[in-house]
């Protein structure tokens, strides 16, 4: 735990240090500007900011991955007992600051009376974000040149726009005798689209506690696929 | 300390290491030699566990990742980071903390003498001072056995001087150390142990001082010796060494050298002497020249 922490620090304050650390930060005040123009409530903002910090989640990690790869790397690495120790501080890492710039924007946004929360319900956008960034960031492993092996991640690129354009375009499925691939669209989908349904609607039941499990099973198989590739990789790093 | 068998290593459709065969003994000072491209590096990746194997394993007893230090050939820094901070980090990595951490960093500091340096920014650091920071992460930890790539290269006379000595401090201190290197001066005067690499196989190996014992061989001084027959001399035994006017019948060649006469009699070449038996003491250059092939370099010098 300690080594994750100190290598997790590490990445974040290396990303910081260079100019790729501005990207985060321009993605939040950008969101912030354009999410917040005509104010929020508590259901747009548990779905909108939610979603829209997932994507800086994301973003974020495949940053981190990048730091991890690159030849200035390897004496951490030769220091680790396991590779999903690297794996796990890029997480961690993505985490933490999708965390902070979350507590900035809505400081923010409640400064500025753009927003409104109730308490104590609002305290379950907690488990809500946090189990939507936990599988962002678990995305963004097989998705980065570190832990992809034979160009594979670019097969995940594809996959996911695939599933998002499908879910886009149902409608057009269903009206082309494609009723199952809709309804598949849908089932893969569900986790995610419930729980922030759910969770924006005020309902904290058996669906959402079910939804949250699934959404956190399915970062926990995105971070076995990521596992499965990195296991044995020959590690050549980018100088 | 470490062993390797039967290690076949290939990227894509290039055979990087050949069933590598190596046995590492503890406390030596082991040097790899080796044309560019015989594996050297590769193989240190291996023993790191950053690449896998084809076939073959490699034994590295109870030596885990934290006790083995390593200095890549060209070591890369995260530039914006301050000596002491690096170090820090990657001595916390290590399992170090508190004030056994500063107690460690400041011994290092001061053994590779890098006090003036230790809160400079390391993007701001000649490759020579770098190099030290290199040996300081390499040392954290007091690992005890240390691979190094290439320390030298690049550095002047002075730095070169420095890290000998601090190789020799390190196999005084009963470390076990890796050493590759095309430096055959650095070679003879710090390894106890050589092993010679070519297209990455194993072409020598052996104790130092055996290698450079006494050795016979036979020096025919010829007159000019056509291209095609030069090449069939060669072709012979791997002690053959045609050079311009100069057959040399090294060790187990000499065998050949009725052969060897036969055919540069039939050719018509002016045989002028024949020293046989010269004995004398071998140069590590003249090992490595000879297993490699090297000898025979393609090309002619102006």
């Amino acid at each position: 735990m300690k080594r994750i922490c100190t290598l997790s620090a590490f990445l974040i304050r290396d990303l910081f240090r260079s100019l790729a650390g501005l990207l985060p930060l321009a993605a939040g005040f950008t969101f912030y500007g354009i999410a917040f123009e005509y104010g929020m409530d508590q259901a747009q903002f548990i779905t909108v900011a939610g979603v829209g910090l997932g994507a800086i989640c994301l973003l974020t990690a495949l940053l981190l991955t990048g730091r991890a790869n690159r030849a200035s790397f390897y004496p951490f690495a030769a220091r680790l007992h396991r590779r999903s120790e690297q794996l796990v501080a890029v997480m961690a890492g993505s985490l933490a600051i999708t965390t902070v710039i979350a507590f900035l924007m809505t400081e923010a946004a409640l400064l500025r009376h753009q927003l409104t929360l109730d308490f104590p319900s609002a305290l379950w956008i907690i488990p809500t974000w946090l189990a939507l960034w936990l599988l962002m960031a678990a995305m963004a492993l097989p998705l980065s040149s570190l832990v992809s092996r034979d160009g594979s991640h670019m097969v995940g690129y594809v996959l996911i726009t695939a599933l998002l354009t499908a879910n886009d375009r149902r409608s057009f499925l269903e009206d082309h005798r494609l009723h199952w691939l809709s309804r598949a669209v849908s089932a893969i989908l569900w986790p995610m689209a419930t729980l922030l349904a759910q969770a924006s609607a005020g309902i904290h039941g058996r669906s959402y506690l079910l939804a949250l499990a699934l959404t956190v099973v399915y970062a926990g198989l995105l971070f076995g696929l990521a596992m499965a590739l990195f296991e044995h990789k020959d590690l050549l790093w980018v100088e | 300390m470490l062993r390797a068998s039967e290690l076949t290593k290939r990227y894509g459709s290039t055979l990087a290491l050949d069933r590598l065969s190596l046995d590492v003994p503890a406390g030596a000072v082991f040097g790899l030699l080796g044309p560019n491209g015989s594996g050297k590096t590769t193989f240190l990746k291996l023993v790191m566990g950053f690449i896998f194997p084809e076939a073959g394993q490699i034994d590295r007893g109870d030596l885990s990742g934290a006790r083995i230090g390593y200095l890549s050939e060209q070591a890369f820094y995260p530039t914006r980071f301050a000596v002491r901070d690096y170090l820090s980090t990657l001595g916390r990595l290590g399992g170090l903390q508190g004030r056994a951490l500063r107690r460690e960093i400041d011994r290092l500091v001061a053994q590779l003498g890098l006090e003036e340096f230790a809160d400079r920014r390391l993007g701001a650091l000649s490759r020579g001072t770098l190099q030290r920071v290199g040996l300081a992460q390499v040392l954290l930890g007091n690992p005890a056995l240390i691979l190094l790539d290439e320390p030298v290269l690049g550095l002047d006379p002075a730095a070169q001087k420095f890290i000998r000595d601090q190789i020799v401090g390190f196999h005084l201190a009963g470390k076990t150390v890796f050493l590759c290197s095309h430096n055959l001066d650095e070679v003879t005067r710090v390894c106890t142990h050589v092993a010679v690499l070519k297209r990455g196989r194993l072409v020598h190996t052996g104790p130092l001082p055996e290698m450079l014992g006494a050795r016979s061989e036979v020096i025919i001084t010829t007159g000019v010796i056509p291209a095609d027959l030069a090449s069939r001399l060669a072709a012979l035994s791997p002690g053959t060494t045609v050079g311009a006017g100069q057959v040399t019948l090294t060790d187990e060649a000499q065998a050949c050298k009725a052969q060897v006469l036969r055919l540069l009699l039939d050719a018509g070449v002016d045989i002028q002497r024949l020293d046989d038996c010269h004995e004398r003491q071998a140069s590590l250059e003249e090992i490595y020249l000879r297993v490699t092939g090297s000898a025979r370099f393609p090309g002619r010098v102006p």
